[in-house]
Formats: structure tokens, sequence, C-alpha cells
């Protein structure tokens, strides 16, 4: 055993070298911290100093280690790309800290957070390297444990996401098949409408059929509408109010009146839709089949204007036609429907004389409440 | 190129839907030759009738054959079609090789005007302006009919 003496002369020499006087080495002899001093002029870089902390937290008498490679302390689960960077670490002659996983002499396993360190001699040549051993097994422990329930909580967010990714495209999928059917229904009532007002011949009847086909049409206009926007939650009334005018001036025919708009854009509520809609609907058809019964020869202007004041939506309907006092049967189902839906909606209306005409104004609360 | 009415052919489950349809088109001066209800008769109508025109509803009483329906009409019976479906949003993205979309629920003076509108295309093969509200073009046909495609303003 030449390896043998030799450590145990590089010891009994750095011992000499380091007497009973040296307050340092008595510090590194007494210490709590595990550590050891190896010669790296030896070959395969033998164990030469460990102190009683480290004989203590690996459980090998002084003997066992003086003069072996420190490699007896790896085991089976020592990770080796740990253990290649100590290699590399003394090959290059710099400092490294690792953690790793060490073997103690019974067997039973420790986390080492080591750190070594090049030592030069006078000349500047590597003549050993220290190393410090801190067992941190309980905080490997809780490091673990974290990583544990990382991906534990990990694993659940991410079947948590699935389950709610399947439940949204159930819940899409669901929509668009309500709105599908709504379309098709409200399609299939204006078709019975329609049909029904081929067959009667009775002027009084073909206009309340009439009348029910706008209204159905304007709630139609609303729907399709509402599932156009990215938003279904909000309700744009003013290009609600471009498409149902201009689909009732369509239908209506006469070229002899003019309608004017001023539309600020205001949302309002998706529940509010179909009922302001519907006000809106009533008002203007009013305006275009009371304000200019075609039977008087006479056209006119429309006005719609929409627009927002402090804490109030104001939608204003006016005509150019024959005023409310010389209008026949102005009064009735429509009206009766806009006073019904104003109080619904929270609005109030007001009708006044607008020389020549009629000025219809609805204002409806931004917030659904009149301050 | 078409100078007698055009011929249109109905694509559409609901009966009541295309009785009313029917007497639109007639308002329009256009000629109904039929009603199909599924996408075998579809085919087969659009194949012996040669319609220049078909409303194909996309769900027809064996599903949602619709668009196969318009696309073999395109390819094989050169004829143009024409949805008519509550699903705007789900129909491909070059539509079939039809020529447009309406969406429903349609109110009449909508269909009236789109169908005048396609009328002047097909006859001229040039738009006579923007299409009518309710109807989208779809692009190639835009393109070839010279309508400057841009998003309407709303």
């Amino acid at each position: 055993m030449t390896d043998m003496s030799q450590s145990e002369r590089a010891a009994d020499q750095l011992a000499a070298e380091h007497g009973a006087g040296d307050p340092f080495a008595a510090a590194i002899r007494a210490t709590r911290m595990a550590m050891i001093v190896t010669d790296a002029r030896q070959s395969d870089n033998p164990i030469i100093f460990a102190n009683d902390a480290f004989l203590a937290l690996t459980g090998y008498a002084r003997e066992e280690v003086i003069g072996r490679n420190c490699r007896f302390l790896q085991g089976p689960d020592t990770d080796p790309a740990q253990v290649d960077r100590i290699r590399k670490a003394i090959a290059e002659s710099e400092d490294v800290a690792v953690d790793i996983l060490n073997y103690r002499k019974d067997g039973t396993t420790f986390w080492n957070a080591l750190y070594l360190s090049p030592v030069r001699g006078k000349a500047g040549e590597i003549a050993y390297f220290f190393a410090s051993q801190l067992n941190v097994s309980d905080k490997k422990r809780v490091e673990f444990e974290r990583d544990d329930i990382r991906e534990q909580l990990e694993a659940a967010v991410a079947a948590r996401t699935a389950d709610l990714s399947q439940a949204l495209e159930q819940k899409t999928a669901l929509l668009h098949e309500v709105d599908h059917r709504v379309k098709n229904n409200l399609q299939l009532i204006s078709s019975l409408l329609l049909l029904q007002n081929r067959r009667v011949t009775d002027p009084a009847v073909k206009s309340s059929l009439r009348g029910m086909l706008e209204r159905v049409s304007a709630i139609a206009t609303v729907h399709r509408r509402l599932f156009q926007s990215d938003d279904v939650e909000r309700f744009d009334v003013s290009a609600f109010v471009r498409d149902l005018v201009g689909d009732m001036m369509g239908s209506a025919r006469r070229d002899d009146i003019k309608v004017r708009l001023d539309l600020e854009r205001i949302d309002v509520a998706a529940s509010k839709a179909a009922p302001l809609a519907l006000v809106i609907s009533e008002l203007f058809s009013n305006a275009l089949r009371h304000g200019f019964p075609p039977e008087s020869g006479t056209g006119g202007e429309i006005f719609v204007g929409i627009n927002r004041k402090d804490s109030e939506f104001r939608i204003e309907i006016a005509d150019t036609g024959v005023g409310v006092e010389n209008s026949a049967s102005s009064g009735g189902f429509g009206l009766t429907i806009v006073q019904l839906l104003c109080q619904q909606l929270k609005a109030r209306s007001e009708t006044t004389p607008a020389d020549p005409g009629t000025r219809v104004v609805v204002y409806l609360p931004v917030n659904g409440v009149h301050h | 190129m078409y100078e007698r009415p055009l011929d249109v052919l109905i694509v559409e489950d609901e009966v009541l839907l295309a009785t009313e349809l029917e007497f639109l088109l007639e308002e329009v001066g256009c000629h109904s030759v039929g009603l199909a209800m599924n996408s075998n008769e579809a085919v087969t109508m659009a194949n012996d009738l040669r319609p220049d025109l078909a409303l194909v509803d996309v769900h027809l009483q064996d599903g949602p054959t619709g668009v196969e329906v318009a696309r073999t009409i395109h390819d094989k019976c050169g004829g143009v079609a024409l949805f008519m479906t509550a699903n705007v949003k789900r129909l491909p993205d070059d539509f079939a090789g039809a020529c447009g979309v309406i969406g429903k629920p349609y109110s009449e003076h909508g269909v009236k005007s789109a169908l005048s509108y396609l009328t002047i295309c097909l006859r001229e093969g040039q738009a006579p302006g923007l299409p009518p509200i309710g109807l989208t073009l779809a692009p190639a046909y835009a393109e070839r009919w010279g309508v400057n495609v841009q998003p309407q303003a709303c």
C-alpha cells in the first residue's frame, strides 16, 4: 500500500505545518461543517485530511477515508451529470458547488451541498483541493415535495382547463344550435304571416297582418344583428335602425318620402334589444303610414336621430307629415305597444306637434333607471 | 344571356318557407322550376332542369347537406347557387362555389332586392353597384361581377 503511506506522509506533513498552535487548523478540525482536503499532486487525488464532522456525516472511520478518492461517497442513484461537473471543475482547476446524492457507510443516503475549491502552492501550482460538505437532505425533501405538489397542481389545472375547454365547446355548439333554431322559427313565422296576407282581401285584416309582420321583422333584425356582432351581450341600436329603416322604406316604395338619419353609436344590453327595437319599429311605421297616408299623395321627410345626453339616450323620430290631429287611426294597438314597452324599459316618450308633422322622442336611461 | 325569366330551383326542407319564396320569385319576375327538400332531389333536379339559380338552405331533410349540393351544382350542373341559411358563419370560405348568401331570417324586401340584384349580375356579368343589405357575395363572384368588396359601414 504505497499510496496509503504516501497519503499518510502527506497528511503528516500537512499536520506538521499546521500544528496545535494554528487557529485556522483548529477551527477546521472542530467545525460542525464536514470538510476534507485532497492531495492534487498524487494520482487520483486522494483524501489526506478529513475532519470529525465529515466522519460523523459519512459514518466512516478516519483510516477508512485517508488515501481514497472521494468517489466512494457515490452510489447507484447519484446523478452522473453532477459527478461530471465535479470532474470537469477539478480538471480545469475551478471552484464548483453542486447538490449531489451521497451514500454513508451503512448505505443510507443524504443530499450533499458540496463546495470544492483548488488550493495553490507557493509556486502557483495546484497543491490541494479543499471540499466542504453540508447535509441538505431536509431542504431537498422540501424541494422535492414542492416539486411534487407543483406537478400535481399543474396536472390538476391542465385537467380542469381541458374540462372547461370542452364545456365551452359544447356551450358554443349549443348556442349556435339555438341561434339557428330561433332564426329558422322567426323565418317560419314571417312566412306564415306573408302567406296569410296573400290569402285575405279585407283591407283591415291585411293591415293587421302587415303590422304583425313588421313587428316580427323587427325582432328578426335584432336577432340577426345580435349574432353578427362578436359581443352577444350588447346591442348596437344605430346599426339596427339603419337595417330597419332600409328594409321598411324599401318595402314601402314611397319615393316621395326622404329619410334623414343622425345616428350616434349607442349600445344597450341585449335584454333590452327586442323591446327597444319594437318601440322604434312602431314609431317609424307610424310616421311612415299615418304621417304620410298614401291617399293624401304628399311626401316629405322622416328624421331619425339617436344620441346620448348625460345619463339618457335620446331617440327622436320626427316626420313632416299630416300631424297627429289630422292622421286617421294613429292610436290603437301600435301605440299601446309603445306605451307598454316604454314602461318595461323605464323609458318615457313625448309626442309633440312638429309643425308640420309630429315629433316623438323616447328617453331611455343609460343604466336602466332615471336619475 | 338571360333574356327570358331566370329559372330558379328552391332547395329547402321547410315547405311553408319554400311556398312563400315561390311567390316572392314570381313577384320579381323569376320563374320557379321546382322545390327540392333533400340533397338527392336537389342534385337530380339541378341536372334535369338546369336552373340559372338555385336557392340552397344548408340544413335539408337529410342533414347539413346543402353545402355539398351547392358545390355539385357549381361543379357539374353549370348553375349558380345562392345560400339561404341561418348558419352564415359556418359556410366554407370559398362558399362551396355559391355566389353568396342571404342570412335567415330575411325580410320580404331583402330577398326581393337580392334577387333583382342577382338577376342583373347574371344577365350582364356585371353588378349594378354594391349588393343590397342582407346579401353577402362570395369573394370570387364579387370579383367576377366587379364589386368593390369593402366591408359595409354599419
